[in-house]
């Protein structure tokens, strides 16, 4: 284990050496050896070439930048920021089968090494924010699903929230900020025990994630940490990790062997990337396919549910069947027009679930998503040409620009094609529709 | 009414459900020349209330959606006729693009197109990608100026005026449409001047904070629109809008695209199913047989019915009569249902 102060100073210029000059990586790899000596040899024989992923994603970025004929750079940087935004895109969009009933346990490193000022304010300030940013961003596309929050000082894990469905009650758990001081040592195992027990009882159709936050270097454990990683396995509990300071050996294996995803944040916008990398819902474990090839996955099911009608406050007063309290608003349930106070629940007189339909509709555009649209490379054999965008009517470019650093992917008039309607749509519009809208503009669909 | 906001405008130009609609057999009939006249008056006031307002006027046609008029596109466009000294300048270039590319529009309808479905959801995205682009470029274009000047958004919504039943095979892009709307804070407002209540539409509204009126008198629509459209949303919390008196969460499955108020779900990616299904067609799970037979013991007897129709039928599915599904016969598990309640019943006939 390296001492924490070289960690961080390795964290805190990462962000210089992006843009700094470009000698810097013969001094860089002795840092890395020094950091990353818990790494295999093996890791390290393929660090000799690459040090750092990063590194080799931002290396001689600026050569890419050119001098339009005025001597000005903002065409060039608006293609690298559209080619940034198209990158994603193209992402295979194929995985179909995703789990949507999730359940997480988000685990925050609450010890005294989350009061580093690498990350400014602190690191715990930081990961304060961008855990309710999570949680928001969380169910917003996890609307079924449930977070309970742990966290780790003092060598124990301490319960913070229980596993809830309700976004402000897990807000309210870490809002608090002076409840969260940070203090001692963390416990990898007895945060993960904690939060393996408390997922114990879910059925078994919906996913079981941690989610951990880790900006220390140690842990502090009562047992053999990898037991509860083999029970973790065992209890199919995906383990994610974002750490803030460097590599550690056990955090690499509990996300391997989990299937889960490890990162180490460079810098802040970094860590928030690393983060919200974990909200949408994973592709579900095609083990559950494979091992019963008739029945299929067992522990899906077909569930009945009803989708009510909601009645305003200014409709003539009622008895509600939940509480039995005189109320103008609430739900009617379809099957036997009870009144209920609130959704999602099951009818208290027919025992029918009553869900609201928005709630179930949020995920479908996982299921259903946008064709990528193609980079038009010539106007020729085009059956719609219009010199408009067609989704938001900003007018394409006359002329494609005289230097064509076009790359796979970007289309040098900047137009981009629905392979099913054949309209044309600008660059910002492509990545709209596909990350907000996921509706095709021209298809209806 | 300080700050100017920009409004999109969906106007449904069904030309069958506009015929429909001005039939004189009606209580009070609303032909489409009246519409257009209490339309451009609308949108005249809009632009009048503040200089900086902004307008864009989408068509949903059948099959296809349209712009129909953008301040964008205005300004660039030079307008050659003559002006005239009796109109406001901006009402005449409002007035006279609105009716030129409407009639292009209908113009171009050839008679196979009449019948296929309304763009709504088309006209909708497109809107959204507008406000997408007009709050984006409003917001860089003040950082490069200097950021010491307040970013002025122009507070955006979207009207739709529609007269077409639902549209039960767009329920999930109506429904993505709608979450796009609410992540970006648009506000949608429904004016629904003929045909039967809307279910999607009543969601569109309740979800991102908008108001959802049914015209009692589509004759007077002006009087509609400049009580409950014409001020923005901030302004709605101090004046008493009408509001919507209930909203109808009823889905579309996915197999016959019809609405439903009882499904059945798919526990792995929810996809509602009208009837119990051995195999989900979305992600393919099989399901166990023994919840199919429990499923199709309590099944109501009504599904049968409907699964006849595999042709997504709007209308039939639409207008399916809530009171039948209420009288079906009850499940063993309800036991002593209706009876317990005697208040519901007359919240249920309403």
């Amino acid at each position: 284990m390296p001492p924490r102060r070289i960690g961080n100073d390795y964290e805190s210029d990462s962000e210089g050496s992006m843009f700094g000059d470009i000698d810097t990586s013969r001094t860089k790899k002795g840092k890395g050896k020094a950091v990353d000596r818990t790494k295999s040899a093996k890791a390290k024989g393929k660090a000799k070439e690459q040090p750092y992923a990063w590194e080799a994603t931002y290396t001689r970025s600026w050569d890419t930048v050119q001098e339009d004929e005025t001597g000005s750079l903002q065409g060039a940087v608006q293609d690298l920021i559209a080619r940034g935004r198209r990158r994603r895109l193209l992402a295979p969009a194929a995985a179909i089968r995703r789990t949507i009933i999730r359940h997480l346990v988000l685990v925050l490193d609450l010890s005294t090494s989350m009061m580093d000022r690498d990350m400014r304010p602190t690191r715990f300030d930081l990961m304060l924010q961008y855990a309710r940013e999570f949680v928001n961003e969380w169910f917003d596309q996890n609307p079924l699903g449930q977070i309970g929050v742990v966290g780790m000082r003092g060598g124990v894990g301490e319960r913070i929230g229980e596993m809830s469905g309700n976004p402000q009650h897990v807000l309210k758990h870490i809002a608090e900020r002076h409840k969260l001081e940070p203090g001692g040592d963390p416990s990898l195992q007895n945060a993960i025990e904690m939060a393996r027990s408390s997922m114990s009882h879910l059925p078994t159709h919906s996913s079981r994630e941690i989610v951990v936050i880790f900006g220390s270097l140690t842990t502090c454990d009562p047992g053999n940490v990898h037991d509860t990683l083999d029970e973790c396995v065992k209890d199919k509990i995906r383990i994610s990790i974002v750490a803030l300071a460097a590599e550690m050996k056990i955090c690499r294996d509990l996300c391997d062997k989990t299937g889960g995803t490890f990162g180490v944040a460079m810098n802040e916008g970094h860590f928030k990337d690393l983060l919200f990398e974990l909200i949408p819902p994973p592709a579900q474990r095609a083990i559950a396919r494979t091992t019963g090839t008739g029945v299929g996955n067992p522990a899906a099911d077909l569930m009945m549910m009803g989708f009510p009608t909601r009645l305003p406050n200014t409709s003539p007063p009622s008895l509600c069947v939940c509480h039995s309290q005189l109320k103008s608003e609430g739900f009617l349930c379809p099957r036997c027009m009870a009144k209920v106070c609130d959704v999602p629940t099951d009818c208290d007189i027919c025992g029918l679930m009553i869900v609201s339909s928005p709630h179930l509709a949020r995920s479908y555009h996982h299921l259903f998503p946008v064709k990528p649209y193609h980079p038009v490379k010539t106007l020729e054999d085009a059956p719609h040409l219009e010199n408009k965008c067609h989704a938001c009517a900003t007018a394409f470019p006359e002329s494609p620009p005289p230097v064509t650093a076009a790359t796979e992917g970007m289309s040098p008039l900047g137009r981009y094609r629905c392979p099913d309607c054949h309209y044309d749509f600008c660059a910002e519009c492509d990545v709209f529709v596909h990350e907000v809208v996921h509706c095709c503009p021209g298809c209806g669909k | 009414m300080d700050r100017p906001n920009h409004l999109s405008v969906v106007v449904d130009l069904s030309p069958s459900q506009w015929y429909l609609c001005g039939q004189p057999s009606n209580a009070h009939p609303l032909p489409l020349a009246a519409f257009l006249s209490q339309l451009l008056a609308f949108l005249n006031a809009h632009i009048a209330c503040n200089d900086e307002n902004t307008l864009s006027v989408y068509g949903a046609l059948p099959g296809r959606s349209a712009l129909l008029y953008s301040s964008a596109s205005a300004e660039l466009s030079e307008l050659t006729d003559p002006a005239d000294s009796n109109t406001y300048r901006q009402f005449k270039i409002l007035d006279s693009t609105m009716m030129k590319s409407m009639s292009e529009q209908v113009d171009a309808l050839s008679d196979l197109e009449e019948e296929s479905p309304i763009g709504l959801v088309g006209s909708l995205t497109k809107s959204l990608c507008y406000i997408n682009r007009v709050t984006n470029v409003s917001t860089s274009s003040t950082t490069t100026v200097g950021s010491d000047e307040p970013t002025i958004r122009p507070d955006p919504r979207i009207l739709i005026i529609s007269v077409s039943p639902d549209e039960a095979a767009s329920y999930i892009p109506v429904m993505n449409s709608i979450f796009s709307a609410q992540k970006l804070k648009v506000t949608i407002d429904v004016c629904k001047i003929y045909g039967p209540e809307s279910v999607f539409l009543q969601q569109a509204a309740h979800l991102t904070g908008g108001s959802y009126i049914f015209l009692d008198r589509p004759d007077a629509l002006l009087q509609y629109l400049t009580m409950t459209f014409l001020p923005p949303p901030a302004l709605r919390q101090l004046i008493s809008v009408p509001t919507q008196d209930k909203v109808d969460f009823r889905a579309a499955c996915f197999c016959h695209k019809n609405i439903v108020d009882i499904g059945f779900v798919c526990s792995v990616c929810l996809s509602i199913f009208c009837q119990p299904v051995p195999v989900c067609s979305t992600c393919r799970t099989k399901f166990p047989i023994k919840t199919l037979q429990r499923l199709n013991a309590s099944k109501p007897a009504l599904a049968p019915a409907r699964s006849t129709a595999p042709v997504p039928s709007p209308s039939p599915a639409n207008s399916l009569p809530r009171s039948q599904a209420i009288g079906l016969p009850r499940t063993t598990s309800m036991g002593n249902g209706i009876s317990a309640s005697p208040g519901r019943n007359g919240a249920s006939t309403r």
